[in-house]
């Protein structure tokens, strides 16, 4: 067979097989499972209902509340400033900008912390940064800010800094709590770094 | 994975010497082919000699297969990888001066550089021209901007303007490509050439 | 017939490789008028550095913490030189000469060379590319600036080759 038949051949045939195959443009998956693996070990994603209360009163800008449940129960009741973002959607298009991004730490919550992490999951692994989880989802929200139990009198001091503060959030969240004027600065809630988006260099090209 | 050097993946500063090792290349396999001759390339136009074609279609399809393949095997992100963007007026004009430029001089840029190289002094007057050239491009700029910007569509793809997947139209440039193959075989036995 | 020069299928899958490596290593296709460009830019900057700075086109090149010489095409281009030369000196094809069609001169040939390179600088700007940078490269990533350059070079030189035949058969 001479090389031109050969070339022929080849042409026809990768042409045929690349007409059928699915289109590939890009690789979804960013991070691979190893390196999933890692990053739920090391539980960064959470970011705890304190923290979470100490940015919402003193009204971080760069605070994004996501709320990954139904409409329906977004309806009925949701965190200050949040944004409904249903797991079913959280792929579309129009929520692009708001998941992947690199100017605010968004939030993601449910009732529990299942859905919430799920979305998260998805997020990551598409390779998204500052996407975090709200640590016992809507639940533990109630039961820690909205109203919280006064701990017992042998507790350490801290843990009395900590009802204070989450008396206080509940009262300016407008929770159940009474309403006391401790100032919450008590507890700074430390701030995971917002990673700058890394800006998809247009590679520069032409004659 | 790739592209390499936009990902980061190799230093931005390996970039020149990859350019100059690839420009090597491209040099190599453009004189292999006989794109040093001026009279082989025209002979493209007359029939004589259909090289220019056979190579330039292959070489098309090689690099359009390759980087399908590329991109579905997950080595190769495409949204990384620079798509000229189309201005459709600056294109088609541009493109027939060029062809005009082609058939005169026998010679395109890149084909006069690799054939300066082996010493022949009509590819070097035609460099020359090149330098020339773009002085007057560069000077007649004001006048000519706002037609050089005109009919802007963008990195535009030609599968997404006719709707089909971009497996389905490399497909369809191969079946083009090899019936344009078969006349220019036809055009060579017809009009037979000495070799030179 | 046997020809001295490669298998043009053979080189022209070996083409399409080296272009492929060069999106899969840099992300961006061949080219060579653009190294020419970045040469007159920088000529032109020397001669006259306030010509330079106040025009549109050279602005885009020249200025601070800009150097058009130090381009990925430049080196490129370089690299064509060296490839070109070792092909040659390869296969025996390195001498100085005038290649033209025996019916006309050397003169003619030279005139004809220095008109056509002038067109081609001139369309490769306006066109944003030639034929490696546009037609080729555009091809290959499937652009549609490509193949309308593709066939507008071709479909002209084509059209014109009626015209131009005396020079070459």
């Amino acid at each position: 067979m001479t090389i031109r038949n050969i070339v022929f051949l080849g042409m026809v045939f990768l042409g045929v097989v690349i007409a059928m195959v699915p289109e590939n443009t890009t690789k979804p998956y960013k991070l691979t499972a190893e390196e999933m693996v890692i990053e739920v070990q090391s539980a960064a994603e959470m970011v705890s209902a304190d923290n979470v209360a100490h940015w919402l009163i003193s009204k971080d800008p760069s605070l994004q509340l996501i709320d990954v449940r139904s409409p329906d129960e977004f309806q009925k009741y949701h965190l200050e400033n949040a944004i409904n973002i249903p797991l079913s959607v959280i792929l579309e298009d129009e929520y692009r900008d708001i998941v992947d991004q690199g100017v605010k730490m968004n939030v993601l919550y449910s009732n529990g912390t299942l859905d919430s992490h799920k979305g998260w999951m998805i997020l990551r692994q598409l390779g998204f940064e500052n996407n975090y989880v709200l640590q016992g989802g809507l639940n533990y929200w109630f039961d820690t800010i909205m109203n919280p139990q006064a701990p017992s009198v042998y507790s350490a001091d801290e843990e009395f800094a900590k009802y204070d503060f989450r008396k206080a959030a509940s009262g300016a969240l407008g929770g159940g709590g009474a309403v006391t004027l401790t100032a919450p600065a008590k507890t700074k809630a430390k701030k995971p770094p917002i990673i700058r988006k890394k800006k998809k260099k247009a590679p520069e090209g032409g004659c | 994975m790739g592209p390499l050097v936009p990902q980061e993946i190799i230093g931005a500063n390996w970039n020149l010497f990859i350019a100059f090792a690839i420009g090597v290349g491209f040099g190599f396999v453009l004189e292999q082919a006989g794109f040093s001759s001026s009279r082989k390339l025209a002979g493209m136009f007359y029939g004589y000699d259909t090289v220019v074609l056979k190579v330039f279609f292959t070489g098309a399809i090689t690099a359009m297969l390759g980087l399908l393949f590329f991109s579905l095997f997950g080595w190769i992100d495409l949204n990384l990888v620079y798509v000229n963007p189309t201005f459709l007026g600056s294109a088609i004009v541009g493109g027939i001066i060029m062809g005009a430029g082609f058939i005169m001089g026998g010679f395109c840029p890149g084909t006069s550089v690799c054939a300066a190289a082996i010493g022949k002094v009509d590819a070097m007057v035609f460099i020359g021209g090149i330098f020339l050239g773009v002085f007057f491009f560069a000077e007649g700029y004001p006048l000519l901007k706002d037609f050089y910007m005109s009919g802007s569509y963008g990195p535009l793809k030609l599968h997404e303007v006719l709707g089909i997947s971009s497996g389905v139209l490399v497909l369809l440039v191969i079946i083009a490509a090899l019936g344009m193959f078969k006349l220019g075989e036809m055009a060579e036995k017809k009009w037979p050439r000495e070799e030179y | 017939m046997k020809t001295k020069y490669m298998n043009p299928y053979l080189a022209g899958v070996l083409l399409g490789l080296v272009l492929l490596m060069a999106f899969f290593f840099s992300g961006r296709g061949l080219g060579a008028s653009g190294a020419m460009k970045s040469v007159m830019v920088t000529a032109v900057d020397v001669v006259a550095p306030e010509h330079t700075a106040n025009s549109d086109f050279y602005g885009k090149y020249v200025g601070e913490g800009k150097s058009p010489m130090k381009a990925w095409l430049v080196f490129e281009v370089l690299g064509v030189l060296v490839g070109g030369f070792l092909s040659g000196a390869l296969s025996g094809r390195l001498n100085w000469k005038i290649e033209h069609f025996p019916g006309i001169s050397s003169n003619r040939r030279l005139v004809f060379a220095a008109l056509g390179g002038i067109l081609f600088g001139f369309g490769a700007q306006l066109g944003r590319g030639c034929t490696s940078g546009s037609a080729l490269t555009g091809m290959a990533v499937l652009s549609v600036g490509g193949f309308v350059t593709m066939a507008a070079i071709f479909g002209t030189a084509f059209a014109l080759a009626y015209f131009f035949r005396k020079n070459w058969i």
